[in-house]
């Protein structure tokens, strides 16, 4: 292969040194920070209308897209030679600076400089890897005043890192030249990342915790968001099992715990801070400005402040969301007052309640037959009553009285009957439980299909199997597996399957030993009735050859005649 | 699979109730708890209880301290009792009832009770103000002594039969005969707590546990005695009981919460027949 050269490289990329040569963020190994619709988002309310802005580090193509469209002059850092080339092609309008984040020496600051996949890609190999704060600092000198910084910066305490078999960062992978961890100015937590923008110059305007996972965050939620005890019907889907890593335990469960202990800032897999720069003194905006949080979650029935009316030869104060979730294709808008759909919709309360699955497996591991059934028989009633048909048990909140879709109703072409409606509930539940390895009280069948069919019996709704089918072909048109089969079991999954197949292979065994007391019973039960039955033919036949027998049948005999004869003389 | 699970033609009543034909109940793949019990709601030495096959049980406390104890696999349906009253709302309703029905605490096939039924004869004459039916066990019931010791008293002597078995119908009316006396009764008594009392509670009578428990010749001590009894309903001993209370008990006790859907049971039984991989 020919090395390549600046003279091949596009004319908008600039070499600036430590550019890696043959090396590519784009790749697999580590792989870009999956920025999807809650990122984009979040920049478009923070890009400047005029100004400039710089991406620092590898991010998504679509994000990269929607900044060079949407800014006025935007730049990038790559330290990859070949992405920056391939960058540089597709934007030709675009600046591309390809090296090390410390040499960067910008004519002029950025107005908004997006570092959303963290400070460790703009290291290089062609030098020893800079400390956090001190790539901070470069960072931040490249941010003008009164810019804004938008920096990633991934949780080692991440709720996502402790339930990793393998840790992601010990791999000895190619971009593990220097592993991460091990760095004293990486911050240790929420307040080491307030006193390190600090410490740059900065000052913290918001800073979200970003879930599911550190590689592909969906949803971030703010600091004074966490701060309240967050409806299930929001937190219950914020946990995410990526398919290829080997975990602990589904992260399912421990997520539910860090929201419950309201750790959901310190345990978050990832951080969101935006940061500012203080203006020059000559453009400094009000103290009293300063001083005011951009928005604060208020409880619903608190009156809302009424919105200051901003001066008009200052720049208006970006509002920054509460948070922002993305479920699916769809994007929602914390709000003080509930959710919104984006981009304009209504805001509505978020519903109250406990998440239906979770009830469920609560009285399954319980082994209380009786919620179960009187939940489903309601859950079967709401149905009927017009319930959503695309709902789930683990997309449906139940406050004791009502039941509530987390989501909006799905429109379908063909609407399937309320049975195959329940049925397709009732199986996503089987399949996950019994995926899940829950305990629960049904005996058998074990399968995930059989024990829908006593689901939909328990609810007073027997179903078919013809139901079952119809439920499995409504559940693939709604387009949400209810299990990922490509999943890698977790190690406490791979534990209780140990375990389960011992305490049923017991219970196998226990119960052919007890078939085969009952077959050895009723074999000795078969051979006395043969024996008895042999000894009665044997009587039989003995009396029949007995004098007093055959006289008596030789005796019954000329009677016989007779009586024959009389009646056909008589007939 | 296991004997006790048609006695006082439970399997009929819940065959009745799943909708199938009582002439020939099907067997249940599990084991059906057969009477009230204060332990797991089956005897201490339930060793024919196979592990991998469920144990259908009245109610959660039983459930719990079976886990306790090592035992695993219960399932609640509640009593064959509330199926029986599900299935016959009307039966035997009367609106004047009267006198109370007093059912001897019995010994079973296997082992007898001793205790002196004359000097409890006495006792019940003292107490019982209305007219007397004494329900005893068919074993007691076939010991002469014992029906003259009731009778002599003017007591009326009854025997709702034998307990029955899969194979033979003997047993097949045993609770619908108890619910028809039941509740033409306006109260049941004991001298101890049992499955009796807790029907007679569930249909309206007011309760009364009074007089020598009397002893099984080899009671185990896992149930505690009659002290553990005491301790746990002190409410419902006495020769006068709050019916409302006692009629509470009786709902918990018998699992009136925990009625299971006809198809859940037939699933639960095995009396589906279904594909398994």
């Amino acid at each position: 292969m020919k090395g390549p050269t600046s003279d091949e490289a596009p004319g908008n990329v600039r070499l600036i040194g430590g550019e890696m040569l043959l090396w590519s963020d784009l790749g697999t190994i580590g792989g870009v920070t999956e920025w999807r619709g809650a990122a984009l988002e979040l920049i478009r309310r923070t890009i400047p209308g005029r100004g400039r802005v710089l991406l620092v580090g590898p991010h998504p193509r679509a994000l990269v897209d929607d900044v060079v469209a949407r800014a006025p002059s935007a730049a990038v850092l790559l330290r990859s030679y070949p992405d920056a080339c391939a960058l540089g092609a597709r934007h030709p309008e675009l600046e591309v600076f390809c090296g090390r984040l410390e040499v960067l020496d910008a004519d002029e600051p950025y107005d908004l400089v997006l570092a959303m996949d963290g400070l460790l890609r703009t290291h290089s190999a062609e030098a020893p890897a800079a400390a956090w704060n001190e790539s901070l600092g470069a960072l931040a000198a490249l941010v003008a005043p009164g810019g804004t910084l938008v920096l990633g910066v991934r949780n080692d305490l991440g709720v996502d890192r402790f339930i990793e078999a393998r840790p992601a960062d010990r791999e000895c992978a190619d971009d593990q030249w220097a592993p991460h961890g091990f760095d004293p100015s990486y911050p240790s937590g929420p307040e080491a990342l307030d006193l390190g923008l600090e410490s740059a110059g900065l000052s913290l305007r918001r800073c979200y915790a970003a879930y599911p996972d550190r590689r592909a965050p969906r949803s971030l939620l703010s600091r004074e968001a966490l701060a309240f005890d967050l409806p299930e019907a929001l937190t219950f889907p914020l946990s995410a099992r990526d398919g290829d890593r080997m975990l602990v335990a589904d992260p399912l469960r421990l997520t539910r715990l860090v929201f419950r202990h309201r750790l959901g800032e310190e345990l978050a897999p990832l951080w969101l801070a935006v940061a500012t720069k203080a203006p020059l003194p000559a453009d400094r905006p009000h103290p009293a400005d300063e001083a005011r949080p951009a928005d604060q979650l208020q409880p619903a029935d608190q009156p809302q402040p009424a919105d200051q009316p901003q001066p008009a030869d200052r720049p208006r104060a970006v509002e920054l969301p509460l948070g922002l979730i993305e479920e699916g294709p769809a994007l929602y808008e914390l709000t003080p007052g509930g959710m919104r759909r984006l981009p304009g919709g209504e805001e509505r309360p978020i519903p109250a309640g406990r998440v239906v699955e979770e009830i469920l497996v609560e009285a399954c591991a319980r082994e209380d037959v009786r919620t179960v059934r009187e939940l489903l028989a309601g859950l079967a009633e709401w149905i009927e009553a017009g319930g959503d048909v695309s709902a789930a048990t683990d997309s449906l909140v139940y406050d004791g009285e009502r039941f509530a879709a987390v989501n909006p109703p799905v429109g379908l072409a063909v609407m399937p009957g309320p049975k195959v409606v329940l049925c397709r509930i009732l199986w996503r539940f089987a399949v996950r439980l019994l995926a899940a390895g829950h305990h629960h009280p049904w005996p058998w069948p074990l399968e995930a299909d059989q024990l829908t069919l006593t689901l939909c019996g328990m609810a007073g709704r027997p179903c078919e199997p013809g139901d079952l089918d119809r439920a499995r072909k409504l559940d693939a048109e709604l387009g949400q597996p209810a299990e990922l089969t490509e999943h890698a079991p977790t190690y406490r999954d791979l534990l209780a399957a140990r375990d389960r197949l011992a305490d049923q292979l017991t219970a196998a065994l226990a119960r052919i030993s007890r078939l085969e007391t009952k077959l050895s019973y009723r074999e000795r039960e078969l051979v006395r009735a043969k024996a008895k039955l042999r000894r009665t033919q044997r009587k039989a036949t003995a009396y029949r050859r007995t004098l007093g027998y055959r006289l008596s049948r030789r005796l019954a005999r000329p009677r016989k005649v007779a009586r024959r004869v009389f009646r056909m003389l008589s007939g | 699979m296991d004997e006790s699970n048609h006695w006082y033609g439970h399997s009929r009543i819940l065959g009745t109730y799943c909708g199938l034909s009582d002439e020939a109940p099907k067997r249940i793949q599990g084991f059906l708890q057969h009477g009230w019990n204060y332990l797991h709601g089956f005897p201490p030495n339930d060793h024919w209880c196979s592990p991998g096959y469920p144990r259908f049980v009245w109610s959660d406390v039983l459930r719990r301290r079976g886990w306790s104890m090592g035992r695993r696999g219960h399932y609640l349906i509640g009593a064959p009792w509330i199926y029986l009253l599900y299935l016959e709302p009307e039966l035997g309703v009367q609106p004047d009832r009267e006198g109370t029905i007093w059912y001897p605490f019995h010994g079973w096939e296997k082992h007898s009770v001793s205790g002196d039924h004359a000097r409890l004869a006495d006792e019940i004459r003292d107490v019982e103000i209305g007219p007397v039916t004494i329900c005893l066990y068919w074993l007691e019931y076939a010991n002469p002594d014992i029906r003259r010791s009731y009778e002599s008293r003017g007591f009326r002597v009854i025997c709702h039969g034998e307990r029955g078995s899969r194979w033979e119908g003997k047993g097949r009316d045993f609770l619908r005969k108890q619910l028809v006396e039941l509740r033409r009764h306006r109260r049941v008594a004991s001298n101890r707590l049992g499955s009796a009392l807790f029907y007679g509670a569930s249909v309206g009578c007011e309760v009364a546990v009074y007089g020598d428990p009397m002893q099984f010749e080899d009671e185990r001590p896992e149930y505690g005695g009659t002290a553990r009894r005491m301790r746990l309903w002190p409410e419902l001993h006495g020769t006068h009981v709050d019916r409302e209370l006692a009629a509470e008990v009786a709902r918990r006790e018998l699992g009136f919460e925990y009625q299971a859907t006809p198809e859940e049971l037939r699933r639960m039984f095995g009396w589906k027949r279904v594909r398994t991989a």
